[in-house]
């Protein structure tokens, strides 16, 4: 994922989630550092504050944990916690677009199941 | 990052040692301005003629007095060119207040009359080889150092002196006239005034019992007391002046 | 800890007042952004900060000192801005030279490569620059005299774009080596917002926000929609920005404080909800209308 500086997301938001990302494609293991504020902050040439609290929102989630001294470490079981949090929010925020959309458009609930139903899910499993 | 503690006497050095290289166009226009005096003198400060018979005496005396005047005059512009807007911005480029700004203003002003005064002095030696080739059917008797050397150090230091007094004058008269315009009006014309009202009552005025002041004093140690003190007022004065003014833009 | 801290400043210039009661606290080794409107203040601010005005009224501590006459605070302070007027008989390379004598922590070898980087020569003169190649030049110095407090006022004016982007990423690689207070006032937020940490918004020789910038974009929200539906969800809100788009949509940004189920329901009633960004906000908030220019040729 690029970070698109210039969105009207919020960068330490789109930090987390860039963080996510390189746990669950296992380009950082479970109990291995992370980066930290001054790698994030020199890679994405932000602030390192922005960055830390990028980190600190997935130490709220407990998805990272810290070390004194050492710097923050990714959870035993990150991934499966990033993945519950993402089907439970982002997920269900998509899917809550996705009625209004519907509603607005006057597609029934139907309709819309079978539209899921016929979206191709092999690109996704990939 | 933790805080650097600078003391003033440090920073006075530093700002010397940079004022001595930014301002280097002063000593160029000094070189032009005692050249200037230099040719002025080739005709001589003074002299007379006597003839008896089939023979003619004229004797001319030649000086550097011409150049000494001219050094005072350049010193006394040079302390008011260095008050201005674009050199003292200069200053607050880099670590500085008013006092450092000040003193090193001060101790430049001090090298630059010692540095004018010698050569003003060792002009003279200039003037006596442009006589003796360009106007070869004078005799030329002449004086050296070596004839009288404890007068020529004497002359020196008493040249770097006046240029110095000229200096303090010259900065507190900018200071003057970057505090209010007004005194550049109002100066020259309080002097020109003084002037013409001296001549026109006929006596000895202000003026001319200032300048009587400083320059006929006979006692040595009395005119350096004289000087010192003058100019020691007249930098106090433009310091207490300048130190509560601003930096613009 | 606090690097600057003042107090009901005001600083008037005849009968006008550049600061009026202005108040903020800028805290260690951040980097803020100072934005505002052309005078709305900011470089009467730094320059006060930097010593070389004194306030009409109103308090000024700069590393716990008053920074007026200040050899202290100036020997800990640098203030780069485009006005900047350097001695014309001193050479580029003896510039450095003069500027390394002064800084104690002044970095030779940075200030060299900068300069190597940039393709300024040693042997021209700083009048004989061009805007942008004086503005490189100032930034050299700025960086590499690394003083607790770096003060930047507009600093890229006359940049091209590369060289902006260049010399943002240098100040934020020095300043992750060497963590230091620093100030930057620009035109430019969008291009700067990512470096900084904090934001202080002018208006009128007042502050108007000081927070993090990441909190800046949440702060607000626009929402579009039918303008009969968006009055409604807007009539107990902060306005800050309305435009009419057509005869009947409007857009309007308001303080944001809605919450989850609210946000839910105004999407469900029609009204798009998008965040707005940080210069946008800025200069929504900044403008002496609601409406903007618009409000000019809007005559009824």
């Amino acid at each position: 994922m690029i970070i698109n500086l210039d969105g009207t997301k919020p960068i330490y938001v789109q930090i987390s989630e860039w963080l996510e990302n390189e746990i669950l494609n296992g380009n950082v293991e479970s109990d291995q550092k992370i980066y930290s504020q001054y790698q994030l902050a020199e890679i994405y040439n932000i602030n390192p504050a922005t960055a830390a609290k990028g980190l600190n929102i997935l130490v709220d989630e407990q998805i990272l944990y810290k070390k004194r001294g050492l710097g923050m470490f990714v959870t035993s079981n990150a991934k499966e916690m990033i993945l519950t949090k993402r089907k439970n929010q982002t997920l269900k925020r998509l899917v809550q677009e996705i009625v209004i959309e519907a509603a607005r458009l006057q597609v029934s609930k139907e309709e819309l199941i079978e539209m899921i139903n016929a979206a191709d899910i092999g690109e996704v499993e990939k | 990052m933790s805080l650097t503690k600078v003391s003033l006497i440090d920073i006075v050095k530093k700002q010397y040692v940079y004022k001595l290289k930014a301002y280097s166009q002063v000593f160029i226009s000094l070189i032009f301005i005692q050249l200037l005096a230099v040719f002025f003198s080739l005709n001589g400060v003074g002299g007379g003629g006597i003839s008896s018979g089939s023979i003619q005496i004229n004797v001319s005396y030649f000086s550097a007095d011409f150049v000494v005047a001219f050094t005072m005059l350049w010193g006394f512009i040079t302390a008011i060119v260095i008050t201005t807007k674009t050199y003292r911005i200069d200053d607050f480029i880099f670590v500085t207040n008013r006092a450092s700004s000040n003193l090193s203003n001060m101790v430049f002003l001090l090298i630059a009359s010692v540095i004018g005064g010698i050569t003003a002095m060792l002009s003279t030696n200039l003037i006596k080889v442009i006589v003796y080739y360009f106007k070869s059917d004078f005799a030329l008797k002449s004086t050296t150092v070596m004839d009288m050397p404890m007068e020529f150090l004497i002359g020196i230091f008493s040249t770097i002196l006046y240029v110095f007094l000229f200096c303090a004058l010259g900065y507190l008269v900018g200071t003057l006239v970057q505090i209010s315009k007004v005194f550049a009006v109002l100066l020259p014309a309080a002097f020109l005034g003084g002037l013409i009202f001296d001549g026109l009552s006929g006596k000895t005025g202000v003026i001319a019992k200032v300048l009587g002041f400083y320059f006929t004093e006979s006692s040595l140690a009395l005119f350096i007391v004289k000087i010192i003190m003058t100019a020691g007022l007249l930098f106090i004065g433009a310091f207490a002046l300048s130190n509560r003014r601003e930096v613009r833009t | 800890m606090s690097v600057i801290e003042c107090q009901g400043l005001t600083k008037a210039y005849g009968g006008v007042k550049a600061l009026n009661n202005f108040s903020c606290n800028i805290e260690e080794n951040k980097i803020t952004g100072l934005i505002g409107r052309n005078g709305a203040g900011k470089t009467t601010l730094l320059k006060i900060i930097a010593g070389f005005m004194k306030e009409t009224s109103g308090d000024l501590k700069v590393f716990s000192e008053s920074p007026f006459n200040n050899l202290t605070v100036s020997a800990n302070v640098v203030f780069i801005h485009d006005q900047m007027d350097l001695p014309t008989a001193l050479n580029l390379k003896e510039l450095l030279e003069v500027a390394a004598s002064f800084y104690q922590n002044w970095d030779r070898e940075l200030a060299n490569r900068l300069f190597d980087y940039f393709s300024l020569s040693p042997l021209q003169h700083y009048e004989g620059l061009s805007k942008g190649m004086k503005s490189t030049f100032n930034m050299i110095l700025g960086l590499a005299a690394r003083v607790p407090l770096t003060l930047f006022d507009e600093p890229t004016s006359g940049m091209d774009a590369a060289v902006r982007q260049d010399f943002y990423r240098a100040l934020l690689k020095d300043y992750l080596a060497h963590p230091r207070t620093i100030i930057i006032s620009s035109h430019h937020l969008n291009e700067i917002e990512d470096l900084l940490e904090d934001i202080l918004l002018m208006k009128d020789g007042k502050e108007l926000l000081h927070m993090p910038i990441a909190d800046l974009k949440e702060w607000a929200i626009g929402l579009q929609g039918k303008t009969a539906i968006v009055d409604e969800w807007t009539q107990n809100k902060e306005l800050i920005f309305t435009k009419n788009i057509g005869p009947d949509q409007s857009y309007v940004v308001v303080r944001n404080n809605f919450s989850e189920t609210e946000w839910q329901s105004a999407r469900i009633a029609g009204i798009d909800l998008t965040p707005v960004s940080s210069s946008d906000l800025c200069v929504y908030l900044t403008s002496k209308t609601k409406g903007g220019i618009d409000d000019v040729f809007n005559k009824g």
